[in-house]
């Protein structure tokens, strides 16, 4: 119960905040906290849930990003239909990566994932009749909800609020229903979970594909706020680095670690993008220096998360207060 | 067979007989850390890109040749990896994977941002006489800087074969690979063993990027693309295994100058990507590794 109030005062927040805020930075930045923290609990039914760490989960975010863009410019469809198509083909490659990597564990998986997501990045950078390979696709603004541009900020903050509230009842839901526990089951010990008859393998790749199509939606949205994709960002590494260090950080395997996260890092990434931007090119990457460290000292510290942490921390204090 | 076949089929041959070997040379640093440690090093790249970067400044600065430059990188990338050994790695050894993971994925943002700021992000390159000396080779040219490279990889993986399988700190480096609770109990200190396997595995990624800053342009965020190779070599020719990591970066730089002859450039980095989820998929333990390592949550 207590968890849900937590989710009711994060989201509730968030959803309030467009009547009080009108500066467009700030709600800007909201935007992108309720979107990275979506990505990164979608990325968490993989990560966290299922236990297979995924470092390139920028494959499915990609192709997202990519349809809604194509079905929007070379096709002047509704990126809607982009958006389902691209959720399609990313539960397809899901299953696929998935059902492929099925054996392989920790640094292995990693691995993989790495070069599935390398390859999605090569192929849409070089296929230039299609894609218009490295130079990226320009998305037009359209106004309208069946085009998805949007002009109010504010919209865009009840959009992703909205798919991040989506995300995080998929996350309740392997909480507390059956599969959820198979899940843990086969996360904490795959060998005893097999020999009391849990299809460990199967269970893994449906959760791989779920996470993958959310992901993926994400992504479609994504092309459409920033208005532009190209290969180098949305199949990087560096992004699907982001949304595994966003719930690591916040905690592994909680509902709504990956928000806690995307709160902190996106914060302070646009806090120390924006107190860094004035000085010479080179030192303006200062800030990932800071953020590289910081992730060393995290998960060395506090390798439970920094949500869950503050939480005991918290308690502790007042329990302490109380007595 | 047309003389021109002939001469085509030399030259495909020793370029990749050389690519392999700088290959070889990325790759068997990684390997080694990687079978003992049993962790998968994402700041290799960045430690390589160092290494191309002292290289760069030191024959700018000082004109020194990288091949001066090289007996000063292996003791100095030695205590390199020491100190990074003892600020960052010595804490998470024990640790989970997902630990491991981020914290060498955190080491290679700071390494990277850092030469972006000490540096920026310009394209640079150091051209000693020996990358213009061109050596006629199987009826094609190539840059004495190449076999160097070569000669160098091969006597480096030779000597550390040798050096784990018969001498007594190998040993030790093997067993404490095979079972660190039971080295632990013969008397092993593995806190020594991984600290030497850290800053040997540092060291040869270091003198890899000297030899390779004739050949290739270095700003900071060229290790990212040799280091995805190296994965792909150190996996394909098994876990720790340090013939295979030689054996493997030939089969690259095969996959990779036949692709690039056939498809042209832009396509042979899909190639070995594609090799390498095959092999991941059918053969994750590698040519020469023992099966099963990949489940054992090595």
């Amino acid at each position: 119960m207590r968890r849900h109030l937590a989710a009711a005062i994060v989201f509730g927040a968030a959803a309030l905040a467009p009547t009080v805020i009108e500066d467009a930075y700030l709600l800007d930045s909201l935007v992108l906290i309720l979107m990275w923290g979506a990505v990164s609990a979608a990325w968490n039914v993989a990560g966290g849930y299922a236990g297979q760490l995924s470092l390139g989960h920028a494959a499915f975010f990609g192709l997202g990003a990519y349809s809604a863009a194509l079905f929007a410019t070379r096709w002047e469809l509704s990126p809607w239909i982009g958006l389902l198509v691209g959720a399609v083909l990313s539960t397809g490659a899901g299953l696929v990566i998935g059902y492929l990597s099925n054996r392989l564990r920790g640094p292995y998986f990693a691995l993989a994932t790495i070069a599935f997501a390398q390859v999605l990045q090569i192929v849409a950078s070089r296929w230039r009749g299609f894609t218009r390979g490295s130079e990226g696709i320009p998305v037009p603004f359209r106004p309208g909800f069946w085009t998805l541009g949007f002009a109010n900020k504010a919209t865009w903050v009840y959009l992703t609020l909205g798919v991040a509230l989506l995300i995080y009842l998929v996350e309740v839901y392997l909480e507390v229903s059956r599969m959820g526990y198979r899940l843990a089951g086969v996360r904490e010990d795959e060998d005893a979970a097999q020999a009391v008859g849990i299809a460990s393998r199967r269970l893994k790749v449906v959760a791989i594909a779920i996470s993958a199509a959310l992901t993926s939606v994400c992504g479609s949205f994504w092309a459409q706020y920033v208005g532009f994709v190209d290969p180098a960002y949305v199949f990087s590494i560096d992004l699907s680095i982001l949304f595994a260090l966003n719930t690591i950080i916040g905690g592994l395997g909680t509902a709504l670690g990956p928000f806690y996260g995307s709160v902190l890092i996106t914060s302070l990434e646009t806090f120390l993008r924006a107190k860094f931007s004035g000085l010479a090119a080179g030192l303006s990457s200062m800030y990932l220096i800071i953020y590289g460290c910081l992730l060393i000292v995290v998960v060395r510290f506090v390798p439970q998360g920094l949500a869950l942490w503050l939480g005991q921390l918290l308690r502790r204090r007042i329990g302490v207060a109380r007595a | 067979m047309r003389a021109s076949h002939v001469a085509a089929f030399a030259q495909l041959v020793v370029s990749t007989i050389l690519l392999g070997g700088i290959y070889a040379l990325i790759a068997v640093g990684l390997t080694l850390i990687f079978g003992i440690m049993r962790v998968v090093n994402f700041a290799h790249g960045e430690y390589l890109m160092l290494g191309m970067y002292l290289a760069f400044w030191a024959f700018t600065l000082w004109q020194l040749d990288p091949y001066v430059v090289l007996f000063v990188a292996a003791p100095l990338f030695f205590l390199v990896g020491l100190m990074s050994y003892f600020l960052v790695m010595r804490g998470v050894i024990t640790a989970s994977h997902n630990v491991q993971i981020f914290t060498t994925v955190g080491l290679s943002i700071a390494l990277q941002n850092l030469a972006q700021v000490l540096w920026t992000a310009d394209f640079r390159i150091a051209r000693p006489w020996h990358a213009s000396v061109v050596v006629p080779f199987g009826g094609a040219a190539f840059n004495l800087s190449q076999f160097v490279a070569f000669a160098v990889a091969g006597a480096l993986t030779l000597g550390l074969f040798v050096f784990m399988k018969w001498s007594h700190a190998g040993r030790v480096m093997r067993a404490t690979a095979q079972d660190r609770e039971a080295a632990t109990l013969m008397g092993i200190d593995t806190d020594r063993v991984y600290r030497l396997t850290w800053a040997i595995g540092i060291a040869c990624v270091g003198v890899a990027g000297v030899l390779m800053s004739p050949l290739y342009s270095v700003y900071p965020t060229a290790g990212l693309q040799f280091v995805l190779l190296a994965y792909v070599v150190v996996v394909l020719g098994g876990l720790g295994d340090m013939v295979g990591a030689l054996l493997g970066s030939l089969i690259v730089a095969a996959v990779e100058v036949v692709g690039s002859y056939f498809l042209g450039i832009a396509w042979k980095e899909v190639l070995y990507f594609v090799l390498f989820i095959l092999v991941l998929v059918f053969r994750p333990a590698g040519l020469l590794g023992q099966r099963g390592a990949e489940t054992l949550g090595a």
